[in-house]
Order: C-alpha cells, then structure tokens, then sequence
C-alpha cells in the first residue's frame, strides 16, 4: 500500500476513533506522513434548546454558552490528545474542527486539505450507548476522492 | 455580524398575500371558500333565502301602496364574516410584509439594532403565511375529509385525531425543519415564536375572574405540587439506584418533573449536566411531548373529559409546557376555555421551577464530590419567569375594569343603561309577565315559588329570597322593560327557570337577562388574537423540534423518563376523574 502523505483521520473521542487513531498510525511514516485531525461536532446540537419557551432570554444564553463551552473544552481536550500522540510517534499533525453534518463535513475537509487516505472508526454497535450522531457511510463514499479506511471492531 | 438575509422571500410572501385578500375581497375566490367554509356557506344561504324573502315581501308592498322600492340590506353571515376578516388581514400583514420586504431589497443595513429587528420579520412572515394556509386551508379540508368519510368509516378521523390547526401546524414545524430545512432568510424570525406564545399568555391574563383564578390556581397548585415534587423524588430515587451519575439524574430530573426541555434547559448548568447528559434528556423529554400532544386529546374526547378536566389533566401529565399549550388547543380548537386552564397549570410549573432548580443544584452539592457550590438568590432571581408579570399585570388591570367595567366574567359585564331599544320587551311579553304575576301572587303560585328559592337555595345578599322579592322584580321589569340591576337579574333568572312557569314569560326573562349582559370588543378582541398568538408560536415551536434531537433519546434516560411519565400521565389523568369536576 502506498505511503499516505496527508492522512486525514476522523476522531471525536470514542471508542471507534480510538480503533481509527491506532489503525491510522501504523499506516502513517513519520516524516512522510501529514496526520489530518479532523473533528466535527455534530449539527444536532444547535436543536439542543428543542421547544423551550418558558425561559427567559437569560435562561437560554446561559445554557447556550453552557454547552457550547463544554463542547468546545471536549473538542480541545481531544485535540490535545491526538495531536501529543503523534508528537510521541514524531508524526507531523494538523487540526480541524468544524460545525455540521459529520459526512458533509469530512468531505469538505477531505477535498479541503488534499487528503490521500481517510481512516474512520466502524459504527458504534446496536445498543451500544452514545450519542446518535452516526456517519453517513453511504454519503461518504460516494463523495470521497481518495480511499476511505474503516478500523473494524476488536 | 449582519442578521438580515437579502431575499425576496418576505416581498414575494406579502404581494401572495395581498393578492389573496385582493382576490377574497372581489369574489374570486367564492368558490374556493365555498368548498372550505361549507358549514358557513350554509349559513349564509339560510340569511339570504330569508332576506330574499323578506325583500320579495317588502317590494310587494310597496308596489302595493305606490312607493319605491325598499332599500334593504342583507345581514352578514358567518362566510361574509369570515371572509371580511381575511379581506383585513391579509391586507393588513400583506401590507406590512410588503414594505419591509421592500426594505429588506433596497437597505443593506450595518451591524446593529435595525438590523437585528429587521432580520425577523421574513421569519414572522413566514410562520403567519403557514398560520393562514392551516387555518383558511388544511383545517377545514381536514375537517370536511373527517365528515365526508364518517358514513364510511363510521367514525370522523380528523375529529378523533384531532387534525385541527394546532396539530396540522405544530406538525407542519415539525415536517419543514427536518425535511425542507429552516431557510436562512427565516432562521431569525422563527425564533420570535416564543415571544408569540408568552404574548399570548399575557393576554390570557385579562380573561380570568378572580373566583375562577383563584378556584384553578388552588387545583394547580395542589396538582402540580403533588406530581412535580413526586415525580422529582421518583427520579432521583430511580437514577441512584440504577447508577445515572448525580448531573444526569439531576437533569433528567428537573425535565421529567416540572415542565420538561425548558427545565432541563434551566437545571443543566446549575448541576453541571454534561453534553451527552443533556441530549439524552431533551431527547426523552421531546419524544415523550410530542407522542402525549397527539395522545391526550384523543383519549380526552373518548373519556368525555370537559375544558377543566382535561385542561388540568394535560396540564400537569404532559411532560413538556410547549405541548401542554398545543394539547389543550388540539382538544378544544375553536374555544379557549381549555386553553385557559392549562396555562394555569402551565404557570403554576413554571413557577415552580426557580424552587426545583434550587433543590436541585443543593442536592447535586451534597452527593457530588467536589461540586461547586452555586449562589441560590441568583439562581432564584435569574430563573424567574418574567412574563408570569404581564399575566399578573393583565388580570389585575382587567380586574380592576382597565378593558371592560369591574366583575366582568369572560369579557361579559351587566349594564341597564346600555341596553339598546330593539332588545326591550315588548308589549306581548309585558302583557304575559302580567299574567304569570297574577298567577303567582295566587297562594299556589306563591308556594310553588317559595319551594323553588328554598330548593335552589336562591338569596338576595345575606337572606333567603322571597315571593314578594319576585313579584318587586316583575313589577319593575313590566315597568321598564328590561332589568335594571345585576340583583334583579339573578332573581328573576332564578323565577324565569321555575318549572311550570308559561313559556312566553321565562322566554321573555331570558331575553331581558340576555339583553342586560354585553360583550366587551376589547376582551373579543383578546380572545379573537389569543387563538392567532398561540397559533403562530406553535408552528414556530414545531420548527424547533429536531429528529437529530429526538433520536437522542435512548438508554436509561428514556427507560426512567418512561416509566416516571407514563406514571404521571396515569395519576394524574385518574386524579382528575376522580377529584375535579367541571365546576368552574
């Protein structure tokens, strides 16, 4: 297989990207290869509020910027992750965070960065707990232009 | 940042409506409206047939007698109503849309306050426009599909499913904000559906009596109390038994028991609730909401429940305050006296919330390791719900008689003095009354009337009514023609339903009674914009409620959020049958 010069790598802490990151640096050559971290926070949280309408416009800010901060300290306590493993292995590391439909999103960062292999985790199994955010793999592959990498379950 | 999307959207949405008023105004649209409004279309060929006949009656006569032809005019009907009234409005908000679609087009506005109140009214406009084609369009088709396969079917599916215009556009919110998407253009303006909806709560306000206010505040109160704080201590009971974490069972517990996403949006910051925690929560709170906004009214129909029933049924078993609002419109779409009760309950949650997020956020601090603690008298003053003033403040100015005299009840008010002259009795009535007055001044008629004020218990002030009070009345009203006080009026409505009392008379005792009580246009008025507020919040709101949100719901979140509702909806709904009567 060839050596991926920008390796993009999909990570948002759980336990399929924890498979991807390890997947991705055993593919990855220090010194050849990019590692592209991206991390997408899902869109479904701007409906976070649902239908409140009893609180005051102080209520909601507070909460607003509530979440918004501890997604934001999540976000950053991942990228410091990832970005200190690759430090470790002395692979060259770059971050995105963006703010969307996780599919659409790896897409424009894929065609964005100029990525030549994107390694993502496998679904999360049914009745497995977590946030229902799951990748359109479909989606996915019909728009990448370079291969996509999926790290199985153990 | 510059708010305001430059589109044609709000100009295009007010020429449409415009033209729709332009085109309702000239009869174009006749046909249309005859199709939808068919029960007011029959109405209006009942007022015609008989101005027609009276017309036909009147020429004749004064051909008769060599005179001109009489000028008459036909009385309006409900359809010419209903039509005048979306003649005004779609000029009126056409209007208005227009120009500031036209604006929009030609400004480019800086960063800033215009802009930012400039940006919503594209959004405003379009939850009306969605407002008009469910209220105008899909109801009434909705309605007509229902009778038309009743024979069919034997049952009426929209009446049964309640396809009115609260369900159709809360659902249509729904369907546009996970298929169509919000457009950008709109994305500010959908927001104002909350202010829509607590307008609308404040003018509720001014269609309350004190005795009514007082008599739903004790129940809610009561309910609310006994549900909200049960709930809150099953929850908590549940989440330490089964392991949640202390922010998670905190916040599923604040949501499942006061008034559901509004709740969880409070509590979560003040016990730390994290990402997931939250949209766990919401999710469960959502899915359960909407499922009870579709499920209450149905089930309230089938149990015969009235507005005080159901209102305070939904009112404390629905988890969600925004689908409390749409199932009382669902169950009694063209009232608000449904309404009217669960806002109360509605009221009473939300000022039950500052307390349970101060329990709370003291309970999260005892059992949480290293949990901050947070400043109460700021979590008190900050969760307090502002626009629970403006509802006080409209009943009190309503109480003290700000849009109607004092002591009105529903917006009506007694007054002698401006009772008009077609509505005083005339000489056939007085003359009946005369003779009943003869009748029960007789020693049997003044028996049978004795037994009827102690049976019904009837008193003037602080003493028993007696025949003679009765024959003061009648005489009076013989003399005058109409009641002259609100006294005489009770008393003589109390005679006017004695049994075996000659028809002509208690029919006139009616009339006199009727002619005496008026409806206030500013409490019509309120009435009239309440259904149009609520209406347009709840299309809004629909807007808001996300699948990517509601699929959020799921593992032990849903599992005690299931259990702890599906209890809440029981209890309550058998407290209701058993404890509170349609007494109000």
């Amino acid at each position: 297989m060839k050596t991926p010069i920008k390796l993009l790598l999909c990570h948002h802490g759980t336990a399929g990207a924890t498979r991807a990151e390890e997947l991705a640096h055993v593919l990855a050559v220090p010194g050849t290869t990019t590692l592209v971290h991206c991390l997408v926070v899902p869109e479904f949280w701007a409906g976070m509020q649902g239908d409140d309408w009893l609180n005051n416009a102080s209520t909601r800010d507070a909460f607003g910027d509530y979440v918004e901060n501890m997604l934001e300290n999540d976000a950053k306590r991942e990228l410091a992750g990832v970005a200190s493993r690759c430090k470790e292995r002395g692979l060259a590391y770059q971050s995105v965070m963006r703010f969307g439909n996780p599919a659409e999103t790896v897409l424009v960062v894929a065609s964005e960065v100029g990525a030549d292999l994107v390694v993502i985790g496998s679904p999360r199994k049914k009745g497995e707990e977590g946030l229902n955010s799951r990748m359109e793999l479909e989606k996915l592959v019909r728009g990448l232009k370079c291969p996509l990498l999926i790290a199985p379950h153990r | 940042m510059v708010y305001t999307k430059k589109s044609p959207a709000l100009l295009i949405i007010g020429v449409v409506v415009l033209l729709w008023g332009w085109l309702n105004a000239g009869g174009s649209l006749d046909g249309v409206q005859k199709s939808l409004q068919r029960s007011a279309y029959s109405d209006h060929m009942k007022v015609k047939e008989k101005f027609d006949a009276e017309f036909r009656v009147a020429s004749e006569m004064a051909q008769t007698e060599s005179k001109p032809a009489p000028d008459m005019k036909m009385a309006k009907s409900k359809f010419d109503e209903a039509k005048a009234f979306q003649t005004t409005m779609c000029y009126i908000f056409g209007g208005i849309a227009t120009v500031l679609g036209l604006l929009i087009l030609g400004w480019s506005p800086k960063e800033g306050n215009a802009d930012y109140y400039l940006s919503i009214f594209p959004g405003m406009a379009y939850m009306l426009l969605i407002a008009f084609l469910v209220r105008w369009g899909l109801d009434p088709i909705f309605a007509n599909w229902g009778r038309d396969a009743q024979p069919t079917l034997g049952w009426n599916f929209a009446s049964i499913f309640n396809l009115n215009y609260v369900v159709l556009g809360i659902v249509i919110g729904i369907v546009i904000v996970n298929v169509f998407k919000i457009p950008d253009w709109a994305a500010n303006g959908v927001r104002t559906a909350r202010f829509f909806l607590k307008t609308g709560v404040v003018l509720l306000g001014a269609l309350y009596s004190a005795t009514e206010l007082a008599q739903l505040g004790a129940i809610s109160v009561l309910m609310i109390g006994v549900f909200v704080l049960g709930s809150i201590g099953v929850v908590l009971y549940m989440g330490r038994r089964m392991n949640t974490g202390n922010s998670m069972t905190a916040v599923l517990a604040s949501g499942v028991g006061v008034c559901g996403v509004s709740a969880a949006v409070a509590a979560a910051p003040v016990v730390n609730a994290k990402a997931a925690e939250i949209a766990y929560t919401i999710g469960t709170i959502l899915v359960w909401g909407v499922g009870c906004m579709f499920l209450f009214p149905t089930v309230g129909h089938l149990l015969g429940m009235g507005p005080v029933q159901f209102g305070a049924w939904a009112g404390t078993g629905i988890l969600n305050s925004a689908q409390v609002a749409g199932a009382a419109l669902a169950f009694d779409p063209h009232g608000i006296e449904t309404l009217k009760v669960a806002e109360i309950f509605n009221i009473t949650r939300v000022l039950f919330l500052p307390i349970v997020v101060l329990w709370l956020a003291t309970w999260y601090v005892k059992h949480e390791v290293g949990a901050e603690k947070v400043d109460l008298g700021k979590v008190l003053i900050a969760k307090f719900p502002m626009f629970v003033l403006g509802f006080i403040l409209m009943f009190a100015l309503s109480t003290m008689g700000a849009f109607t005299p004092a002591g009105h009840y529903q917006g009506k008010y007694f007054s002698s003095e401006q009772i008009k002259e077609d509505k005083l009795l005339k000489g056939k009535e007085t003359r009946a009354i005369e003779g009943e007055l003869a009748r029960l001044k007789e020693p049997a008629g003044a028996k049978q009337l004795q037994d009827h004020f102690t049976e019904k218990a009837i008193n003037i002030g602080q003493r028993h009514a007696t025949p003679e009070d009765a024959y003061k009345g009648l005489a009076e009203l013989i003399a005058n023609k109409k009641v002259s006080t609100r006294e005489q009026e009770t008393l003589l409505a109390a005679v006017g339903k004695m049994k075996g009392l000659d028809a002509v008379t208690a029919n006139a005792i009616d009339k006199a009674s009727k002619a005496a009580y008026h409806s206030s246009k500013t409490i019509g008025a309120f009435r009239d914009w309440l259904a149009w507020l609520f209406s347009i919040g709840l299309i809004g709101l629909g807007m808001q409620i996300t699948m990517a949100a509601l699929k959020q719901a799921g593992g032990t979140p849903l599992i005690i959020g299931g259990v702890v509702g599906t209890a809440k909806a029981v209890g309550s709904l058998i407290v209701v049958l058993l404890f509170v009567k349609e007494f109000i």
